[in-house]
């Protein structure tokens, strides 16, 4: 056990070279498949881009990743379930040329790999400062979510964590009254929510047709970089839409957590 | 910029300010200077311009993603042919606000095309205001301040309005004349070809079947309203070939 934590410390000389950066790793989980997940994966891929911060993803949807799909360069599909694909991942993270490591956890998996990332120690490395980490759940509209958040939060630090409302399809939250709410979160700080607005239909599966980053199509380009010829309407509705999502990431401070300095 | 492929837009904040007339205009001015123009009619309820160009302008509703991108798409397209786009008095804020969302500018100017906004101000000091808002809001665009000299003139305290001042240092203006009551039966007519009127020789009986009951007097007068505004616009599509002044009066 206590060589597998430290594997993934860094050695002298690599810790000298990153005295103001940290690995990071941001979780993006739901607890149930379509609500939205990968979506707001690929929303956070293009964030971080847009950031000029380098960043590799894990697409733990084995074997066939819809992630890997949108950003192959950057994606390696894993099984997060597999004792070997936990290390491969954690082994290489203080030493990827990307900073943060993204990883896509398959529906119904985010308790299960929650877990299993506590038991070779992950967290505490986290709580021991040499790591950052953030965990975005993305919920769905149905009250037994908030059975879900319950359980995720205990593994992660109150500040962060963040709740995914998916509105792409423009569904109503929510069934959480306030008494149960209070419930749930009334041993942390107030839960940070993060939105992701409605985003029309036609415009979305253009994006998904297509196979490529939403910033790719907003720049009218192919996946190859070639110029392409998708719509001008439907690529201002993605602009607009991704510009707000950029707005809420930045207003809950997600890079912040990420970013955080030893 | 010469040979421009233009993009016109044409619109106004309030009703019946002679903005289809107008479009209708620009349309026959394209048909008879070149290739005939691709039109577009965004008001889906009224439809006049499309029933003045029957076999060409194409109705989109801006209420609808696909008659936006009917609309957009096309307008910045690197196609020979001009365009003139009527906007609905009432879709006024969804079709600006779609115009800049989607960039739409920066892609028509990419693909050789210059948009170029026609704004109609009316008698209110809104209606100033508005348009003062539209230019700064697409300072990258032409833009041509229109007054239809048909319509009651402002007052006093309309000119002292901020939005009138601001538009009155604009340095492009076009002014529709004003033209006498018994045209605008035979004007609003949809069937009768403005540009036919033109093209046509005149005499003593024959001419566009809208305009029989006229008096030859009053065909003469008639087209010579159509001079004067073909000359009119001649004069600011001349004026829109050249590169823009950028050192406009200032916005305030």
């Amino acid at each position: 056990m206590a060589d597998d934590r430290r594997a993934f410390r860094p050695t002298g000389e690599e810790a000298a070279a990153r005295t103001t950066t940290k690995p990071a790793v941001l979780m993006v989980g739901a607890d149930k498949g379509g609500v939205g997940k990968t979506t707001v994966a690929r929303t956070l891929l293009d964030y971080l881009a847009a950031k000029n911060l380098g960043a590799r993803a894990f697409d733990a949807e084995f074997p066939r990743g819809t992630l890997k799909r949108f950003h192959p360069k950057i994606t390696e599909i894993i099984d997060i379930t597999a004792a070997a694909d936990q290390m491969k991942m954690l082994d290489t993270l203080a030493s990827s040329d990307a900073q943060i490591s993204l990883v896509d956890i398959s529906a119904g998996l985010l308790s299960r790999t929650l877990k299993a990332f506590t038991d070779v120690g992950f967290f505490e490395l986290v709580r021991a400062g040499e790591l950052n980490f953030c965990l975005l759940h993305v919920v769905g509209p149905a009250v037994a979510s908030l059975n879900e958040i319950g359980e995720v939060m205990n593994f992660a630090e109150g500040d962060s964590y963040f709740v995914v409302k998916n509105f792409i399809n423009e569904t109503s939250f929510f069934d959480w009254n306030p008494g149960t709410y209070k419930s749930y979160f009334k041993n942390t700080k107030d839960v940070v929510e993060v939105n992701i607005p409605k985003l029309n239909e036609m415009a979305y599966e253009q994006v998904e047709l297509a196979g490529i980053p939403f910033s790719t199509f907003i720049a009218n380009k192919t996946a190859q970089g070639q110029a392409a010829n998708h719509s001008l309407v439907l690529r201002g509705y993605v602009r607009t839409w991704l510009n707000q999502i950029a707005a809420e990431y930045e207003r809950v401070g997600l890079l912040d957590r990420l970013l955080e300095v030893r | 910029m010469p040979g421009s492929n233009f993009a016109f837009i044409v619109a106004s904040l309030h009703g019946r300010s002679g903005k289809t007339l107008l479009a209708r205009l620009l349309a026959d001015y394209l048909i008879l200077s070149g290739p005939r123009p691709l039109i577009f009619d965004a008001d889906a309820v009224e439809r006049t311009l499309c029933s003045c160009f029957p076999y060409e302008a194409i109705v989109v509703d801006l209420a609808d993603v696909r008659g936006q991108m009917v609309l957009f798409d096309t307008l910045a397209k690197p196609f020979v042919e001009m365009r003139v786009v009527d906007v609905a008095h009432h879709s006024f804020r969804k079709f600006f606000d779609l115009m800049r969302d989607t960039d739409f500018v920066e892609e028509a100017k990419l693909n050789d095309i210059e948009p170029v906004i026609f704004y109609l101000v009316g008698s209110t000091p809104e209606s100033f205001e508005e348009g003062r808002q539209l230019r700064e809001r697409f300072s990258d665009c032409r833009f041509v301040v229109v007054e239809n000299a048909h319509f009651a003139t402002v007052n006093d305290s309309v000119r002292r309005s901020s939005g009138f001042r601001a538009l009155a240092r604009h340095d492009l203006h076009m002014v529709m004349p004003s033209f006498s009551p018994i045209f605008a039966d035979v004007i609003s007519n949809p069937t009768l070809s403005l540009s036919e009127v033109l093209s046509q020789p005149m005499s003593l009986s024959d001419g566009p079947a809208a305009t029989v009951g006229l008096s030859l007097d009053a065909r003469t007068t008639l087209r010579g309203w159509l001079v004067r505004m073909f000359q009119e616009i001649h004069r600011i599509t001349s004026l829109l070939e050249e590169p823009a002044d950028t050192a406009v009066a200032d916005w305030d």
